[in-house]
């Protein structure tokens, strides 16, 4: 395998610098604008869009949760607003000296980062639902709310604070202040989910089944984005406080927090732009209007709001999104020029034993699934697992990649046993596992899939796309094989059923495994792809050392490529042995033409 | 005694409140968010049959039917295009509940309205002298009770509602129309919610946001209670009395709250809430 | 694709179907005449639970044309199909276990006044549920499970049954008398049957014709006879 395996486009410079330039203009311009229009608008104006456009700032942490990470928030109001009481709360009660209000601003961070930190423990853990972190999400207002009511004079209850010293900006200065603010937080935004790492959050909301057993612990990278933009809210909330000059319990409220969500939706999820312009608009709109008009205008509001979560999930952004792809026709193009071959890592021992279970057994209530399965794998072998429906074949692999499966007996990787560890653990010890179903991020490239897969060797960059994919040699292979390596910047969504199989399996193997579960990988795939899988895998164990089990129907597939079989019948281990052995055994003809006991 | 009949009228209030939520997420597993607009619709049916010159009794059966009405045509235009979309059932719900509150706004003004009690006075008993309605509430609570617990357990809409909550694919190969199950659900749900506005019309202030206060407690206590109304009645009379001696005890406003924070920590320590024991 | 005058009970032509972006079903073309029972053979993940499936209407028709009694099916719900005259036992999710054995076969009418004279029908083969109404579903065994989704499926008296792998995991006793009662129920009523299946003996013993399925296409097909066991054989085993 040559060193450069694959060159897929060598324009030079072609990477992160002409990315950039479009949106740093655009910045640049829009904090122009922020900086001439306090010059030209009223006082009123002024006043509200200052508001507005913090409010912005808060739309894109919702956007960022929700649109990209998939978890619907009412949260961000209350880190917004302990922000805000933080301030303001010091400078009330404490002192307003410069060093203070240094004091306030890094509280006015911390807590609601810490706040962040436990609301995030509470919402995400293993086996938690989107639901229930809504549910946190939206009990967390309401008592921060009611902590506000019942603060006396602290908090100044239900009247809020007022008549507190703030930055000596004058209404201006204040204005150009939220509106910097916004634009770099949105920026930033906007850089971060283009970037290597930024993909990691989409990949959560895809499909976090995938993500654990890629070996990246999900509910780690939803903790640190909640904590991360819950100091981002605070921040905002801080700002806030000095602008308006009074904080009010209701800046702390669900309410406002399903406000946020609203925007974000009229806006476009996952767009950010457009939850920006949504927020600034809706909420300047909204304070010029008076008589019967502002119930009207709510009127209107939620019944668009209704609208577009039917029709539209993706709201104005993504029709308008949708409309510019019609008219230019083309996609994203791949930001990947190279694809390369990284350094394996060291190559394990081929003698010793990989898997060792032993006693292993799993029910389900009273329903036995698996009883007393003892099997051993070497490197290098490629084993299969063969029986009719309901033998317990997909089980036992759970059992194998999945610790916290609560199964008795012992199932050692390596000899470590990998009892209560769950799936991104188990793949840290050199286990890779490919679905019946393809697993992939249906919304992501290829390249961004593979790239995913390699990020617990590579830690992905927070600020850009990395113009080389390095994956090991056999994924590279997979790719050539099937043509996928043509494909790197299409989206994974689009491919064929059975390219979506390939590129499982090429993510699979770039976790560079030691042993690798496949449950049906050829299921519904034409019979070339099935003689192309089918020899990639028996190059892998053969000659790479790998060791692969394998689960399948098709016991044509199984007796071409297998080294050994095994026969799971109703819940046991009936037969391992050789190929030759298995296939013309008196038992295994009797379970396929009779079902019968065994 | 005093302490223990705010517990058990309590308790009675928010089953009520929250039994038509139930209904709708066990069935539908789907969150009725605009479940607070609903109380309102009531409340405003009680008040507009006052308005009408009918006993304001009249205004149970009227808010039980107005709001099963809308609540079908809510579930066919609302409902129905979200079923593999829970989270934007959600939003959506909450939307429809921003739209009701406002169209209550432009007709019946932002004021609170005042209707005639249902019931007032008190009643001695044992030692203390009690409210009358409170303790008619706790009736109508274990009367809804019953009768929702007949339905599931006895009718064949019952059997049909819950063939769909255990095994819905299941359901479907029997030949069982779920869509129209669904439906019917939607609308007893709604129109439960709605006849809780009216004997909610007495206890609380009548104005377009009544709901909303009501929500989240109903919200919370249907998630700990997952699909089953006797956990949902347990849940009630724990969250209940929790409240009601918080408040007693300690603070009405941490008493606001217990059920919210107690609801969340039961579910973070065991996701099927009480539905389990 | 009614051959002759007599229009056949069911026909499927060039039928195609699955999940998401699968295909499991591929252009079957299949009939099955009134009074016929038809044995679809195939290994494990050929399709034949998804053709049953489609035919149901529980999964959704890619394309091809479904006719009952020559009439075709544009718009397939299992409500629609079941009050047509079909009749399904399925091999997974059969039962609810937590309901009793009465209100299981409920749930198989359409409305309780029809419960009576079905539940007499289903007693007619199965007399030992008759005692056993009030059980949950769950507590029985696996033989009487199936016995009890067979009673739920025979005593609507359908028009075509279709039966999905009843035989697995049963004991020989248990399938022969399946077979029996399968068999009555046809000279009773005429009624016809697909019956999907991996055991040859027993599909081979209780239908009439046979065809494999392989890889979502019929592979063969031929009548049953001595000759069909060794020939289906072929296809079924390693």
């Amino acid at each position: 395998m040559p060193e450069d395996a694959a060159l897929l486009d060598d324009r030079p410079g072609w990477g992160i610098a002409s990315e950039w330039r479009a949106p740093a203009a655009a910045a640049a311009g829009a904090a122009l604008i922020v900086w001439i229009a306090p010059l030209v608008l009223g006082a009123f104006a002024a006043n509200v869009l200052t508001r507005s456009m913090l409010y912005a700032t808060l739309a894109v942490t919702v956007d960022l949760l929700w649109g990209f990470t998939g978890i619907l928030t009412f949260g961000q109001a209350a880190f917004f607003g302990v922000g805000a009481y933080a301030t303001a709360m010091t400078m009330t009660s404490i002192g307003s000296t410069p060093a203070w209000m240094a004091a306030a601003l890094a509280l006015a961070i911390v807590v609601p980062m810490v706040l962040g930190l436990v609301v995030g423990w509470l919402s995400f853990y293993p086996g938690s639902t989107p639901l229930y972190a809504s549910v946190i999400s939206l009990v967390f207002p309401i008592v921060v709310t009611q902590l506000v009511y019942s603060g006396g004079l602290l908090t100044g209850s239900s009247s809020g604070l007022v008549g507190y010293d703030t930055l000596p900006l004058e209404l201006e200065g204040f204005f150009r202040l939220s509106g910097i603010v916004m634009i770099a937080v949105t920026l930033a935004a906007w850089v971060f989910v283009r970037s290597d790492a930024g993909k990691l959050l989409v990949a959560v909301r895809d499909n976090d089944v995938r993500c654990a057993y890629l070996g990246i612990s999900t509910k780690r990278i939803q903790i640190i984005l909640m904590v991360a933009l819950a100091g981002v809210a605070g921040f905002t909330g801080f700002i806030f406080a000095h602008a308006s000059g009074v904080v009010a319990p209701e800046n702390t409220g669900f309410l406002f927090g399903t406000q946020l969500v609203i925007w974000v939706a009229l806006g476009g999820r996952g767009s950010l732009i457009g939850s920006v312009c949504a927020a600034v608009a809706i909420d300047y709109l909204s304070a010029s209007l008076s008589g019967d008009l502002p119930f009207l205008w709510q009127l209107v509001l939620g019944a668009a709001f209704v609208i577009i979560i039917i029709f539209l999930p993706d709201g104005i952004a993504g029709l308008a999104r949708t409309a510019s792809l019609a008219i230019s026709g083309s996609l994203r193009q791949t930001r990947v020029s190279r694809v390369t071959v990284a350094v394996p890592r060291t190559a394990a021992d081929r003698r010793a034993t990989l898997l060792k279970v032993s006693g292993l057994a799993r029910s389900f209530g009273s329903l036995s699934v698996l009883e007393n399965i003892n099997l051993e794998i070497r490197p290098g072998e490629l084993v299969s697992i063969v029986g009719p429906n309901g033998a317990g074949k997909t089980t036992l692999i759970r059992c194998l990649s999945d610790g916290s499966e609560p199964f008795k007996g012992v199932v050692e990787i390596a000899g470590q046993s990998i009892r209560g560890l769950t799936p991104d653990s188990v793949v840290a010890l050199g286990v890779g596992r490919k679905f019946q179903v393809a697993s992939i991020f249906e919304s992501l490239t290829v390249a961004e899939c593979l790239r995913l897969a390699r990020t617990t060797s590579e830690t992905p960059s927070g600020i850009g796309s990395a113009p080389i994919l390095s994956l090991p040699v056999a994924s590279v292979e997979i790719l050539r094989l099937t043509g996928l390596i043509d494909l790197t910047g299409s989206p994974a969504g689009l491919l064929s059923h059975g390219m979506k199989q390939a590129l499982e399996l090429a993510m699979v193997l770039a976790l560079e495994p030691r042993l690798i579960l496949l449950d049906e990988p050829t299921a519904g795939l034409t019979n070339t792809e099935r003689a192309t899988i089918g020899a990639v895998l028996r190059h892998l164990t053969e000659e790479a050392g790998y060791a692969i089990i394998l689960v399948e129907h098709d016991l044509d597939f199984v007796r071409e490529i297998s080294s050994r079989i095994v026969v799971l019948h109703q819940g046991r281990l009936v037969l391992d042995g050789a190929v030759d052995d298995v296939v013309n055994s008196e038992m295994v003809r009797t379970i396929y033409s009779g079902g019968g006991h065994v | 005694m005093l302490l223990l009949l705010d517990i058990l009228t309590t308790a009675a209030i928010l089953f009520v409140v929250s039994v038509g939520l139930l209904a709708i997420f066990g069935v539908l597993k789907i969150i009725n968010f605009a479940h607070g607009a609903w109380l309102t619709i009531g409340a405003y049916c009680a008040v507009v049959a006052v308005k009408m010159g009918l006993n304001p009794w009249a205004g149970l059966p009227i808010a039980f039917v107005v709001g099963a009405l809308l609540g079908g045509i809510a579930e066919l235009l609302i409902i129905r295009p979200l079923y593999r979309r829970p989270l934007d059932a959600i939003l959506a719900t909450w939307g429809l509940g921003i739209v009701i509150g406002q169209l209550i706004t432009l007709e019946f003004g932002r004021d609170v309205q005042l209707i005639p009690n249902l019931m007032s006075g008190t009643i001695r008993v044992l030692s203390v002298d009690y409210s009358v309605y409170r303790l008619f509430v706790l009736l109508a609570a274990l009367v809804i009770g019953a009768l929702f617990a007949l339905t599931i357990e006895g009718t064949r809409l019952g059997l049909a509602a819950r063939a769909v909550i255990m095994n819905e694919t299941l359901a479907r190969s029997l030949g069982i129309d779920t869509d129209r199950v669904r439906l019917v659900i939607f609308m007893i749900g709604a129109g439960l919610a709605a006849l809780a506005g009216v004997l909610l019309t007495p206890l609380t202030s009548v104005d377009p946001n009544m709901g909303v206060a009501w929500l989240i407690g109903a919200f919370m206590l249907v998630m700990v209670a997952d699909t089953s109304y006797l956990a949902l009645a347990a849940a009630c009379i724990v969250f209940g009395g929790v409240q009601v001696l918080v408040s007693t005890f300690v603070s009405p406003v941490l008493g606001g709250i217990s059920i919210a924070v107690l609801a969340a920590l039961v579910l973070r320590i065991n996701s099927r809430g009480f539905s389990r024991a | 694709m009614s051959e002759g005058p007599t229009a056949s009970l069911l026909s499927l032509h060039e039928i195609s179907s699955g999940y998401g972006a699968v295909s499991i079903v591929k252009s079957v073309t299949l009939s099955v005449q009134p009074g016929e029972i038809v044995a679809v053979l195939g290994k494990n993940g050929m399709g034949k639970s998804t053709l049953l499936k489609t035919i149901l209407g529980l999964i959704p028709l890619r394309s091809g044309a479904i006719q009952l009694g020559g009439v075709d099916q544009a718009y397939l719900t299992p409500a629609r199909m079941i009050a047509w005259g079909l009749s399904y036992v399925p091999q997974e999710q059969t039962l609810f276990q937590d309901l009793t054995i009465r209100d299981n076969l409920r749930l198989a009418v359409r409305s309780d006044g029809e419960l009576g004279a079905a539940l007499d029908h289903a007693f007619s083969y199965f007399p030992f549920f008759k005692d056993r109404l009030r059980q949950k579903a769950g507590t029985l065994s696996g033989g009487e499970q199936k016995m009890l989704i067979l009673a739920r499926a025979l005593m609507l008296r359908p028009r075509l049954l279709l039966i999905d792998e009843i035989s697995e995991g049963l004991q020989p006793s248990v399938v022969n008398r399946i077979v029996g009662v399968l068999r009555d129920e046809r000279s009773r009523d005429g009624t016809a049957m697909l019956v999907v299946e991996q055991n040859l003996d027993f599909a081979l013993r209780a239908a009439d014709r046979w065809a494999v399925l392989k890889m979502g296409e019929i592979d063969d097909e031929g009548p049953c006879g001595l000759e069909a066991h060794e020939r289906v054989l072929e296809h079924l085993s390693l």
